[in-house]
C-alpha cells in the first residue's frame, strides 16, 4: 500500500492550488483524515493561497510579463555608477561603527538563494590575491554544477564555491585530496530548497598541494569532482 | 578595498535588484528608489546584525524605512509625499507582501512556476494543465507538490511567515 499512499501525499499540491479531479479530491480528503504527515504539511502551507491571491489576478510580472509590462520593472540602475556613491557613504560613516567583516556577508550568502546575482568569489576575495577558477565535473548520474575559486591565502587556500542544481536536502561536504591521496573535509553545508548555494571553505593546503576536490552527499557519494 | 566595502558591495550587488523592485512597487517613486535602497543597505551595514537570513532582514529594514518616510512626509505636508503610498501600515504591509509574493514566484523554477500559473491563477484542472504544458498528469501533480513546498521555503526565507 506504500506506493498508493506515496501517490496520495503528492496530491497535497493540487489540493492547495486547485485543479484536482473529483476522484483525486475525495481520495486526498480521505487520506488526509488519517495521514499525520500530510496534516502537518498542510498546516505549514495552508497560508499560501491567501498570499498567492495578493499577487492576483495573474500572479504578477514573473508569471505574466505582458499583463503588467513596464509598470513592474524597477527603474534600471547601473551598479558601476551607483556603487561608488554607496561606498563613499560607507566611508563617511565608517568611524561611527564597529567593523563588519566580509565573513558576515559571505556566511549569510551561503544560506541565501539567487545564485545568478551573486558575485561572491570575485567580491569576497580581494582582487590582488592569486585565484584559480575550476569547474567541478558532475559524477555520472549527477547534474550538479559547482564552480570553485581557489584563493591563495597566507594560511593556505580559501575555497569559494558556487553550486547549482544540488540535492535540495541532506548534508553536503567538500573534500580536499592532497597529492599523497589523503582527504580532508574543508566545508560542510545543507542542501537548500532551490538547490543553489554559495559558500566558502578553507584548507591548510596550498593550491599546488591540492590534487583534487570532491563534493559528496550525506552517504559519501561523490556528486562532482575537480582536478586542479 | 577595506573589508566593509567588500561586504557592502557584495550585498548591494546581490540584493540591490530585489530591493529596488520591492521599493519601486511599494512607493512608485522612481526618483527615490535608489536612495531608499542605498539607505537600507547603509542601515543594515551600520547595525551589523548577526542574522542567518540577510534577505529577510533587508526587507524588514526597507519596510520600516518606507513607513518612517511616509510618516515624516505626512507630518510635513509641504514636502512631496511618496506617490501612491498606501494610507496606513496595514495597507503598506499588504502592498509589500504582494511584492514579496511576486518576487517569490519569480524565484520558483520555471517548470514549477508554470504549474502554479495554470492551476492557481488560470484555474485549470490537472488534466487541462497537462495538455497545456505537454506534461503527463502525474508530473503536473508532483510539480504542484514541489512548487508548494518550494514557494513556502522561499517565502520563509524572505521573512513572509504568514
Ligand atoms: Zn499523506
Amino acid at each position: 500500500m506504500t506506493d498508493e499512499s506515496d501517490g496520495l501525499h503528492v496530491l497535497l499540491g493540487g489540493y492547495l492550488l486547485g485543479g484536482l479531479s473529483d476522484a483525486d479530491h475525495s481520495a486526498f480528503t480521505e487520506h488526509l483524515r488519517t495521514c499525520a504527515a500530510c496534516q502537518a504539511e498542510l498546516g505549514q502551507v495552508s497560508g499560501l493561497p491567501r498570499l498567492l491571491a495578493l499577487a492576483g489576478p495573474a500572479g504578477g510580472p514573473h508569471l505574466s510579463p505582458d499583463a503588467e509590462g513596464d509598470a513592474a520593472a524597477a527603474p534600471s540602475v547601473s551598479d558601476d555608477e551607483e556603487l561608488p556613491r554607496l561606498l563613499s557613504a560607507v566611508a563617511r560613516r565608517r568611524q561611527t561603527r564597529r567593523r563588519w567583516f566580509t565573513a558576515v556577508a559571505a556566511a549569510a550568502a551561503a544560506v541565501l538563494f539567487g545564485a545568478g546575482l551573486w558575485l561572491g568569489p570575485r567580491l569576497t576575495a580581494p582582487p590582488e590575491l592569486p585565484t584559480t577558477h575550476v569547474v567541478a565535473a558532475p559524477a555520472p548520474g549527477s547534474s550538479v554544477r559547482v564552480d570553485v575559486a581557489l584563493v591563495t591565502r597566507g594560511w593556505g587556500t580559501q575555497l569559494d564555491l558556487d553550486c547549482e542544481d544540488m540535492p535540495t536536502s541532506g548534508q553536503l561536504t567538500l573534500y580536499v585530496i592532497d597529492r599523497k591521496g589523503g582527504s580532508t573535509a574543508a566545508a560542510s553545508w545543507r542542501g537548500t530548497p532551490t538547490g543553489y548555494s554559495q559558500l566558502t571553505g578553507a584548507t591548510a593546503l596550498r593550491p599546488n598541494e591540492i590534487q583534487r576536490l570532491e563534493i559528496r552527499d550525506g552517504k559519501g557519494q561523490v556528486l562532482a569532482s575537480a582536478t586542479t | 578595498m577595506p573589508l566593509d566595502d567588500e561586504a557592502v558591495a557584495a550585498i548591494y550587488r546581490e540584493h540591490g535588484p530585489m530591493l529596488r523592485r520591492v521599493v519601486w512597487r511599494a512607493t512608485s517613486d522612481a526618483n527615490r528608489v535608489e536612495d531608499i535602497v542605498q539607505e537600507v543597505i547603509l542601515r543594515v551595514w551600520r547595525q551589523a546584525p548577526e542574522v542567518d537570513n540577510l534577505r529577510a532582514y533587508l526587507i524588514t529594514t526597507a519596510r520600516h524605512l518606507i513607513v518612517d518616510q511616509h510618516r515624516a512626509s505626512t507630518r510635513r505636508p509641504q514636502q512631496t509625499a511618496l506617490v501612491d503610498l498606501p494610507v496606513d501600515d496595514a495597507d503598506l504591509d499588504r502592498a509589500l507582501d504582494q511584492v514579496l509574493v511576486e518576487e517569490a514566484l519569480g524565484r520558483l523554477q520555471p517548470a514549477h512556476r508554470d504549474v502554479v500559473r495554470c492551476l492557481y491563477y488560470e484555474r485549470l484542472s490537472i488534466a487541462e494543465t497537462s495538455t497545456r504544458l505537454g506534461t503527463p498528469e502525474g508530473t503536473v501533480k508532483s510539480r504542484a507538490y514541489y512548487a508548494v513546498r518550494h514557494l513556502r521555503a522561499i517565502l520563509d526565507e524572505m521573512g513572509v511567515t504568514r
